[in-house]
């Protein structure tokens, strides 16, 4: 550790006389958010203050992408947050059109937003398989991924890939969807309904589930709102905050759904909306699927993408994890001059430290996992 | 408000503040503040009822070496309103520093940090200005144009 | 002829001091013992080979997977895969261990646990010894894991171990007051500590004492479980976020060691739980007058309850250190208090009918 960091978790908080001691949660984690460091300066059992380092996984995306054209770039948006991939891809997409005023056709809008949900749901099965993992119930994890597989056979057979998807292209879709898709997705919807109960049943009342998360890491909403915080976590707090319903983009519009809110704020009612979430994605599903229309899935753009000169866009969009935006400046030439993602984690990531301070060891993967963090967002 | 009053709104209130003034043509109202007005202008954007921007979406900054400025980008977001705005501040690359935002809005912490690290952008006023992503002893400014990366050498122990 | 008369007076010599100091009247005596020993000793790590096996198959099944079945028929050979593996894994020692009480934690912890075989009645009158203390024998020893913890975590030379090893000890020992309480209604009801005298009582009640004792039944099988560090209870085992344990520094045969003492110390309580609340060997009702001999009654009872404390790790999440002191000593006291009071006043005012 070097100097500066050290004097700070050193002197930031004044000694009680009793013995404290600093501990390193090393960047190599048994949970599975990827490799972040945390550094616990403790009090016997109690918490005195944690202090994050990033850049373990900093890939200097943003400066590979001023040395690419724009759609060379959408490869490196599905690594910036590789759980969930088709939303980053969105956003780029949206920003790229916006910046180039370039308007997809309506197939590829409807089938976009399909991905995007089912993507949504495959990022909140992950999420419930950790953050029960690190609560220390280890079965949900493999009930999460099973459904998980099924979500991730509908891309394969659609794009090819399952985890870094670069589908969704400046001006629609890679590919149209294979003729069966739209009965699978329906097929894959009625099975996974009665799931969700399975999972609410298993975990939802559960008492020492319930110990472990009510009351822990409450998040207020002027703090929510003030730090940063986003997504189904400021949710949880009570905050309408979906930028589908705020700024709606694609046809967010034109469908009925519910945005879920929770009043308490803590690790309880974020998990109590990613949960409700997974319902609204199924019926927002089923409402795309029954619009979806035959046409093209690319709008016509000239063969060489070039941005205007000195011309920008910042487009927020809703990922998994809360407000994903992507800043675009043109120069005049076909490759971005800057490229910046606001990702959730990022600003999520923040807030750890306030909430755990003076709450005990294993709060700390309480609040982390309710928060539904990605390190590659987090670095990027 | 729309981007068309929002944008008649501000040009009408706040123009002694403002360097320059902007409809983008894909509809985004930019505002370029002047150097010493920019940190009240922020505190008037955030506590006006009428604009009421009380989330700061993000933070960035993007590097003009033949202009020799770097400029500092904010993206405003009023939840109470549903209207955005982009505030732009000038700073020079030589000497690159301005106020923090982050009594205003806490995300700004760790997001003048990240412009800290990546461009050298100092800013006034914050608790806490170190690397964020890079090592703490890392000498380089890596998201400049002029950035040059002459290979990782390991030190020996 | 001098060497030979020599051996013949050695011989002699021996024999008059184990009837003296050991009470062996004939040779066979002494072999008899020593071959139950062995005998105990050897069906003992069969089962528990088989029971790693066990609950690595249910784990699975209960997680939507299939478990070992690579390792000979259906997967049953992986745990003799897996000692073979500890046993030729390098011995890593830490340099500024103490020496000798890290050699010995891990044997106190298994010969602990193994002792507390001793008492229990297979079948009606097979017991190794029926001790007429048998069940305060059983929870005297059991608290010798406690030493073994503290000892592992101290010789380590880890503040880490140390503190996971004090955990696991506190833990511990909040745990067996809950666990001896919940035992004394049904002592006070049989009047004796013999297990196999409290099976035989109950074949004479004509029911289990699960039936009129299911609280005690229920803090029973909670403080068996915390007693064994298994989940919900698992804090010393699963803080391998942070802490690893008392065990992090043993590796090998003697972490090998380690979990042989836990799993010995789940049949152990399983064994007693079964004895006590659940009629031993006696036959399930109105299944009486099948011709199952006892010991097979006993067998399955005994897997039923370790079936039991296996679901509970995989389907509860982990309880963190304070709660888990706050439910031992706030709530299940109390309770286990109560259910005496309650067993007590019935017993007098009913006698011994009740």
């Amino acid at each position: 550790m070097t100097d500066l960091l050290l004097s700070r978790i050193k002197g930031d908080v004044s000694s009680s006389g009793t013995d404290e001691y600093v501990v390193n949660l090393g960047p190599q984690h048994p949970a599975t958010h990827g490799v972040l460091r945390l550094i616990v300066k403790l009090d016997g059992e109690t918490i005195k203050q944690t202090t994050p380092v990033l850049g373990y996984l900093h890939r200097s995306i943003e400066k590979i992408c001023e040395n690419r054209t724009y759609p060379q770039c959408i490869t490196y948006t599905d690594r910036v947050d590789y759980v969930s991939a088709m939303t980053v891809n969105l956003a780029f997409a949206l920003a790229a059109e916006k910046l180039m005023s370039i308007q997809a056709p309506p197939r590829a809008q409807w089938l976009r937003m399909i991905f995007c949900e089912l993507q949504r749901i495959a990022s909140h099965l992950l999420w419930f398989g950790a953050f029960a993992g690190d609560i220390g119930a280890l079965t949900p994890f493999l009930y999460g991924l099973r459904e998980r597989e099924r979500i991730l056979d509908l891309f394969e057979m659609t794009c090819g890939q399952r985890l870094t998807y670069n589908y969704i292209r400046i001006g629609g879709v890679m590919i149209d969807v294979l003729p069966d898709f739209v009965q699978k997705c329906r097929a894959f919807l009625d099975y996974f309904d009665p799931k969700i109960d399975e999972y609410e049943d298993l975990m939802t009342y559960n008492p020492i589930f319930l110990e472990r998360s009510r009351g822990v890491g409450v998040v207020t909403p002027e703090v929510g709102i003030n730090c940063g915080f986003s997504g189904p976590s400021l949710r949880g707090s009570g905050v309408s905050c979906d930028v589908r319903k705020q700024q709606p983009y694609l046809y967010y519009d034109q469908i009925k759904f519910n945005e879920c809110l929770e009043m308490a704020g803590d690790c309880w009612s974020r998990y109590r909306v990613r949960m409700r979430e997974l319902r609204e994605c199924v019926s927002i599903i089923r409402q795309c699927l029954e619009r979806l229309e035959p046409g093209p899935v690319e709008a016509k753009m000239p063969p060489i993408l070039k941005a205007p000169p000195a011309s920008e866009a910042y487009v927020r969009s809703e990922s998994a994890r809360g407000e994903m935006g992507v800043y675009l400046v043109g120069d005049g030439t076909p490759k971005p001059w800057k490229a910046k993602f606001r990702c959730a984690s990022f600003s999520n990531l923040y807030l750890l430290d306030q909430l755990t301070r003076g709450w005990k060891l294993a709060d700390i993967m309480a609040v982390l996992g309710s928060f539904d963090l990605i390190v590659p967002e987090v670095d990027r | 408000m729309t981007n068309e009053e929002l944008k008649t709104k501000v040009e009408a209130n706040l123009k002694d503040s403002l360097s320059s003034i902007a409809m983008s043509p894909q509809g985004e109202v930019v505002l370029t503040a002047k150097p010493d007005a920019y940190l009240s202008l922020a505190q008037y954007l955030k506590q006006n009822k009428e604009f009421a921007f009380d989330h700061l979406s993000s933070l960035t900054a993007v590097d003009y070496p033949k202009e020799n400025k770097i400029t500092v980008v904010s993206h405003l977001w009023s939840y109470a309103m549903k209207h955005q705005l982009t505030l732009k501040l000038d700073v020079p690359r030589s000497a690159p520093s301005a106020p923090t935002l982050e009594n205003l809005w806490k995300s700004a912490n760790w997001f003048e940090r990240e412009v800290f690290d990546l461009y050298g952008v100092v800013f006034e006023g914050h608790s806490d200005l170190r690397r964020i992503m890079m090592p703490d002893d890392y000498e380089k400014y890596p998201l400049r144009k002029d950035f040059s990366d002459d290979g990782f050498i390991v030190k020996p122990n | 002829m001098n060497l030979f008369s020599n051996l013949i007076a050695k011989a002699g010599e021996t024999l008059h001091w184990l009837y003296i100091y050991l009470g062996v009247a004939r040779i066979t005596d002494l072999l008899d013992n020593v071959v139950v020993v062995v005998a105990m000793f050897g069906g003992t790590s069969l089962f528990v080979m088989f029971l790693v096996w066990m609950e690595r198959k249910v784990s699975a099944h209960m997680q939507s997977r299939i478990g070992p079945n690579r390792v000979g028929p259906l997967g049953l050979l992986q745990t003799l895969a897996d000692a073979i593996k500890l046993t030729i894994k390098e011995d890593i020692k830490p340099v500024n261990r103490d020496k000798i009480p890290y050699f010995i934690a891990p044997i106190v912890a298994f010969v602990a646990t193994f002792m507390g075989l001793v008492v229990i009645p297979f079948d009606n009158g097979v017991v190794v010894q029926d001790l007429n203390v048998g069940l305060l024998y059983i929870v005297a020893i059991t608290s010798f894991t406690v030493i073994a913890i503290l000892t592992a975590g101290w010789s380590s030379n880890n503040r880490f171990a140390l503190l996971g090893g004090f955990r696991s000890a506190a833990q511990i020992v909040s745990y067996e007051v809950p666990l001896v309480l919940s035992l004394v209604p049904v002592i006070m009801t049989t009047g004796t500590l013999s297990l196999n005298s409290i099976v035989l009582f109950q074949k004479t009640l004509g029911m289990w004492f699960v039936v009129p004792q299911i609280i005690a039944f229920l803090i029973f099988i909670t403080s068996a479980t915390a007693e064994a560090n298994r989940a919900p209870f698992d804090i010393p085992e699963a803080e391998s976020e942070l802490i690893g344990g008392f065990h992090t520094e043993y590796s090998g045969v003697k972490f090998a060691m380690f979990f042989l003492g836990e799993y010995i110390a789940i049949v152990v309580s399983s064994a007693v739980a079964v004895s006590v609340f659940l009629g031993g060997w006696l036959p399930f009702p109105y299944l009486s007058a099948w011709p199952v001999p006892g010991f097979v009654w006993f067998m399955l009872k005994l897997l039923l309850m370790i079936f039991l404390i296996m679901a509970f790790r995989w389907t509860f999440p982990r309880l963190r250190v304070d709660q888990l002191m706050d439910f031992g000593w706030k709530v299940l006291i109390p309770i286990a208090i109560l259910n005496i009071l309650i067993t007590g006043a019935l017993l007098l005012f009913f006698g011994k009918g009740a």
